[in-house]
């Protein structure tokens, strides 16, 4: 079962080795916003610096990777719904979650890989956070890749239209993103916006990254952000190696 | 017996706009026996359930109803013994367009069990008997029709299997590839693989199977040999145009040469044994009795004249 996931992620690693370009521009959206937003929030923060800003900022910036790449990595498998891939796998050896396991494994490492880049740029802007930190931080980009890798494998296997996809995809994610603190913390925002964005996974991404980065670990925001994408990863894995089986009608 | 299946059936559930659910009788009770080392196939129109029946006995659909025993197991209750035993060739091919044709290759032979080197070695014998080893490193979106469906072929051969579904093998290949896939086929069956394929071409399933059955809304209407099936009606057709088709099928359908007369539209088929010594003889009686012929043509019987005679209509025409 193991072998069988570890097979699938390195042919996915293979495909991604070939093809680079697509994760690097992936990228291009967190620097732009580290670049020309972060510093637009010098002012709010109690000692007026950039790298202030960074510490509230960049965990966002990390955020924004796993929900504008890893929501849309399940577009590909929609095409394998078509070209005979998946029905080729699915009566082959192979233990079926791993099918999705090893494609999500792979979401996971080019979105730590992301991050990595993304908090090189933030660095050399003047962020300054403990290694711990930054760690920590990248095991919560992973978890957070899980549940949204999952999530978008399972749409893509239920939904099996591009066009669908799209529109869903996008129909949820602004609202997600707003009600996540992740351009302003929700703390500036009022009292039933706080109650709403407690609903939100991310918002729980987002506050556990800035705990982090502001070295706050006793904060209980960062093991409920743990725990939340685990169950949240199960989850969605289930739903999408069932949504596989129905491939067969 | 390498395929036993009794009273296969499958219905779906199709969603017709908002909330209006329709049953749609995929397949309604097939029962085939395949026989090691034979070329089975089964012939009929799209849309006639043969893409369902092979993903039934591929363990991909579970059966609505019937039981089914692929390489001595059974397809639903012992579906992972019955994957390691098959191959299974779908109609879209499953080939990923976006990795070497060698990187799906290995990997496939990495899923059945091999280690790196045995799975670079069987990727090797399968790119060198189908001469695909000039393409294998290049990205599959790349290759021709006739090159991608090689590697599907080679994918789906890779466990060594004893049993080979081939779903509409040679749909939209020319006639240069069609041929040679033939050839690859029947090779398989001299190695000692058994191969179940579908089609609706007739000259594939006449020119390629040992024995078929004939498909058609879901049901067996026919089963045997090639040869056989057409010995069951005469192997000669004369085919006719005519001013008045009804009156020459009447004329015709009394002359003692002839076994069988069909009316298909404007199109009328006189069936007769030894067409070339009874041709004479037919346009006489057909000038005698005053009918003007418009075209007419002798020809063997083909498997279409048995899909017709079982079905009503022929296969070139049935959608």
């Amino acid at each position: 079962m193991l072998r069988h996931t570890m097979l699938f992620l390195g042919y996915e690693l293979g495909n991604l080795r070939r093809n680079p370009a697509w994760p690097l521009l992936g990228i291009m959206q967190p620097v732009l916003y580290l670049l020309l937003f972060a510093p637009l929030l010098t002012k709010l923060t109690p000692g007026g610096t950039l790298s202030e800003a960074l510490v509230v900022f960049t965990p966002a910036a990390l955020v924004m990777i796993a929900l504008f790449g890893s929501m849309f990595t399940g577009f590909g498998m929609i095409n394998e719904t078509r070209n005979g891939v998946l029905e080729r796998l699915a009566v082959s050896q192979a233990w079926r979650p791993s099918i999705v396991l090893g494609r999500v494994a792979k979401d996971m490492i080019m979105l730590v890989l992301q991050s990595l880049l993304v908090l090189g740029v933030a660095s050399l802007m003047g962020l300054r956070i403990s290694l711990s930190a930054m760690g920590l931080m990248l095991l919560l980009m992973a978890v957070t890749g899980l549940f949204a890798a999952n999530l978008s494998y399972g749409l893509a296997l239920s939904i099996r239209d591009e066009n669908g996809m799209s529109q869903i995809v996008q129909f949820f994610l602004l609202p997600l993103m707003l009600l996540s603190g992740l351009m302003l913390p929700i703390s500036l925002g009022p009292d039933w916006m706080q109650a709403v964005a407690k609903f939100n996974p991310l918002y729980y991404a987002v506050e556990a990254g800035r705990a982090l980065f502001a070295g706050d670990f006793s904060s209980g925001t960062i093991p409920t952000a743990f725990a939340l994408f685990l169950v949240l990863g199960v989850l969605t894995l289930t739903w999408s190696v069932r949504s596989l089986r129905k491939l067969a009608g | 017996m390498i395929i036993e299946a009794q009273g296969l059936r499958k219905t779906f559930t199709a969603r017709r706009g908002r909330g209006k659910a329709e049953e749609v009788e995929a397949v309604r009770g097939i029962d085939l026996s395949v026989g090691e080392g034979e070329i089975f196939a089964a012939l009929g129109p799209n849309g006639a359930g043969k893409t369902t029946t092979v993903r039934m006995l591929a363990t991909f659909t579970v059966p609505t109803a019937g039981t089914a025993r692929v390489a001595g197991y059974d397809v639903v209750t012992d579906a992972a013994k019955v994957r390691e035993r098959i191959g299974y060739v779908s109609q879209a091919g499953g080939v990923d367009d976006n990795a070497p044709g060698l990187e799906s290759l290995v990997l496939a032979a990495r899923l059945a069990g091999a280690s790196r080197r045995d799975a670079l070695a069987r990727a090797g014998e399968l790119l060198e008997t189908f001469s695909l080893t000039e393409v294998a490193n290049r990205p599959a979106r790349t290759l021709s029709g006739g090159q991608k469906r090689r590697f599907a072929l080679a994918i789906g051969l890779v466990n060594r299997p004893p049993l080979v579904f081939l779903d509409e093998p040679t749909t939209g290949l020319d006639p240069q590839n069609r041929a040679n896939l033939w050839e690859e086929i029947r090779a398989l069956r001299d190695a000692g693989t058994s191969v179940l394929l579908t089609t609706h071409y007739l000259d594939e399933a006449d020119a390629l199977c040992d024995r078929l059955v004939i498909i058609d809304h879901g049901l067996i209407v026919a089963e045997g040999t090639p040869g056989g099936l057409k010995k069951e009606i005469a192997g000669d057709v004369v085919t006719l145009r005519t001013d008045d088709p009804a009156a020459a099928r009447e004329l015709l359908a009394a002359q003692p040469y002839i076994a069988e007369t069909r009316l298909e539209g404007e199109v009328l088929r006189a069936y007769l044994d030894d067409g070339e010594h009874s041709l004479p003889a037919l346009l006489r009686a057909l000038e005698s009795g005053g009918v003007s012929i418009g075209s007419i043509s002798l020809d063997r019987a083909t498997l279409d004249d048995v899909f017709l005679k079982h079905t009503g209509r022929s296969l070139r025409d049935a959608a």
